[in-house]
């Protein structure tokens, strides 16, 4: 009897020294990730933001592809209709902050519906070619539409007093970051999690189940939309002006591809790839400029074309050598921060 | 005193292109009944399961289900007036474990709407852990404890089969259509599954209706058996009588009967490679 006790008093002081050990190192992890925001400036404090913009980007759309398995190429329309509708609230208008991002997230929820409708009769790759087409559309015609969005010249976008500072906004984009993951934990962690499973697997299956098939996607969809919506409202006061040219199908292709190397339903995972992709078009330049030997091909337009470049390179090599993305190669640490034990 | 008839179709049918897949079915299920639907490969039973829960949409007929007219429904209406099925090819999500399956499986009681559990409001975590707690009991009950938290696609087909049972069970249902659920199990698993149908039907109340190809369970548990033949229903009776009938030995066998032939089950061999649906 007395043996056994103790073996399950150890057990037990070891899961309560387990639990501390793995709450500290949470939160010396989160002080590493605060770091450059509190000793690095202004500049460090804008990568942030644009590196949460992109993380909310890239879970609005592993909400969409990663939970309900819709493919979109044209999200650069949801998110340059949230950023034109933010900028359009904040200079026309002159509505506070708030209103604006819920007009954004509410204007990139409704254009995802639209293209949502079309999802129900189409799939896989003429869904692909939809949402493509769909985006490009929305760029030449919406974006250039001269009362909304300023035509060529942009949209200014100013940010209320509160929020000048780019600490205070880095603070606003990491919070509704924040928001996003919480959303995103409570999707899988619910019947909403279960039932998109479901849905992404096997339709019928799904349906016979008494889950709405139609239903689910179609607010998959909305809510994919409103995400991207709201980062797109971000951005606009994150840059204070707004062009259509920020919204080339280009992004929308290096912003899927960096979810699926992150890897589809794992939020670290996205996280991480999404704030690489966001800070290398920033650091991408000087990064090459100080290497000892310039290739003499490499230029300002060069420079554009290579974060695509980098995001196909890097999902060769995810596809070939870790289909989980990054969210594959963290899982050992992921589960052992979240308390679960091997099988 | 006769119950009252819980599922009742009225001629249905069903094209494939040139294909009649299914010509003026007609049969109907009473309450607490367990039904048999047999037939030899490629009868169209499978496709009849289809138009019951509104998978496919038949050309003609009509589909009563607990004294409403479904035939227009969507699937997942259907399912959430109480029809549950099992799949011939099995109807499990492999990418979630038995557990997640099982609790996908009470979506419709769970009791809050996809936005409050999204928004994660007051009353969704602790119906989370109820629900969690009657998949745990479910699993339980089918003895599938110890691979609860294994993913489904990575169990052995016996397994699954057992959790796409277990997964029509957690829906609460009133009414269980089964497609062939004795194939790949051995003899004497068929005829333990004879008492699980009995349970289900006596202490949970549920009617079955059940495509099988496995005669002596047929023969065991069924109350009434319906034959169909090319999409066409041949007979119908108690099975005793179906065993005798001359038509489904000859649309069994393929030739002419012979009435002085010895009343043994002509229906396929046990283990015969079937079909997916
Ligand atoms: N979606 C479909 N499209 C075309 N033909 C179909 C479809 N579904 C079923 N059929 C055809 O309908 C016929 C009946 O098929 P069904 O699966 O219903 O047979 P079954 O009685 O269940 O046979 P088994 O015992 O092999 O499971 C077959 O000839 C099949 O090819
Ligand atoms: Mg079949």
């Amino acid at each position: 009897m007395a043996t056994a006790t103790m073996v399950l008093t150890r057990v037990k002081v070891q899961r309560r020294f387990g639990l501390a050990l793995r709450v500290t190192v949470v939160l010396a992890l989160l002080v590493l990730a605060a770091l450059p925001l509190l000793l690095g400036g202004d500049v460090w404090a804008q990568r942030i933001s644009r590196a949460a913009i992109y993380a909310v980007i890239g879970l609005s759309i592993n909400t969409l592809t990663g939970h309900a398995g819709q493919i979109s190429l044209g999200h650069q329309a949801f998110v340059g209709i949230g950023a034109f509708a933010a900028a359009f609230m904040a200079s026309r208008l002159g509505a506070p902050l708030g209103f604006g991002l819920a007009a954004a997230g509410v204007a990139g929820a409704f254009t995802a519906v639209v293209i949502g409708l079309v999802a129900l009769r189409v799939t896989g790759l003429y869904l692909a070619l939809v949402t493509l087409a769909f985006g490009l559309t929305a760029e030449t015609t919406i974006f250039n539409w001269r009362e909304f969005t300023g035509g060529g010249a942009g949209a200014f976008a100013p940010r209320p007093a509160v929020l000048a500072s780019d600490h205070a906004f880095a603070l606003l984009c990491l919070g509704v970051l924040g928001l996003v993951l919480y959303l995103d934990w409570r999707i899988v962690s619910t019947k909403t999690g279960r039932a998109l499973a479901a849905v992404r697997n096997n339709e019928r299956i799904a349906s016979t189940l008494g889950v709405n098939v139609t239903g689910y996607k179609l607010a998959a969809f909305s809510l994919s939309g409103l995400i991207a919506g709201l980062a797109g409202g971000l951005f606009a006061h994150w840059n204070q002006i707004v062009q259509a040219m920020d919204f080339e199908f280009q992004v929308a292709l290096v912003w899927v591809l960096m979810t699926v190397v992150g890897g589809l339903r794992s939020r670290l995972g996205v996280i991480l790839a999404s704030a690489f992709f966001a800070l290398l078009p920033l650091t991408l330049p000087n990064f090459l400029s100080s290497l000892p030997w310039q290739p003499p091909f490499l230029n300002e337009a060069v420079y554009h074309v290579l974060p695509p470049f980098i995001v196909v390179v890097m999902l060769l090599v995810v596809l070939r050598f870790f289909p989980g993305g990054f969210g594959q190669l963290l899982r050992p640490a992921t589960d052992w921060l979240a308390g679960k034990r091997k099988q | 005193m006769k119950r009252r008839q819980l599922l009742k179709v009225e001629g249905l049918m069903l094209r494939f292109g040139g294909l009649q897949v299914l010509n003026d079915l007609s049969l109907s299920v009473r309450e607490g009944q367990i039904v048999g639907l047999i037939g030899p490969n490629g009868a169209g039973k499978t496709s009849c399961f289809n138009c019951l829960t509104g998978i496919y949409q038949p050309q003609g007929g009509r589909v009563f289900f607990d004294g409403r007219d479904v035939s227009h429904l969507p699937t997942h209406r259907r399912a959430r007036l109480g029809m549950a099925r099992t799949w011939q090819n099995l109807g499990v999500i492999d990418a979630l474990t038995v557990t997640e399956n099982v609790m996908l499986a009470q979506h419709q009681r769970a009791g809050y709407s996809a936005l409050a559990g999204m928004l994660g409001l007051a009353g969704t975590w602790h119906r989370e852990r109820e629900l969690r707690r009657d998949a745990a009991e479910i699993i339980e009950y089918f003895g599938l404890e110890a691979v609860a938290d294994e993913r489904t696609g990575e169990l052995p087909y016996g397994v699954r089969k057992t959790c796409d049972m277990a997964m029509a069970l957690a829906s609460d249902p009133k009414m269980l259509l089964l497609d062939e659920p004795a194939s790949g199990l051995s003899p004497e698993e068929a005829l333990g599954l004879a008492d699980t149908l009995r349970e289900l039907r006596d202490r949970l109340k549920l009617t079955i209706l059940m495509i099988e190809h496995h005669v002596p369970l047929v023969a065991e548990v069924c109350d009434y058996v319906y034959v169909l033949n090319f999409g066409e229903l041949l007979t119908e009776g108690e099975p005793a009588a179906i065993q005798r009938h001359p038509e489904v030995i000859a649309a069994y066998l393929g030739g002419t009967a012979e009435p002085t032939e010895p009343p043994e089950w002509p229906l396929q061999p046990e283990g015969a490679p079937h079909g997916t649906a």
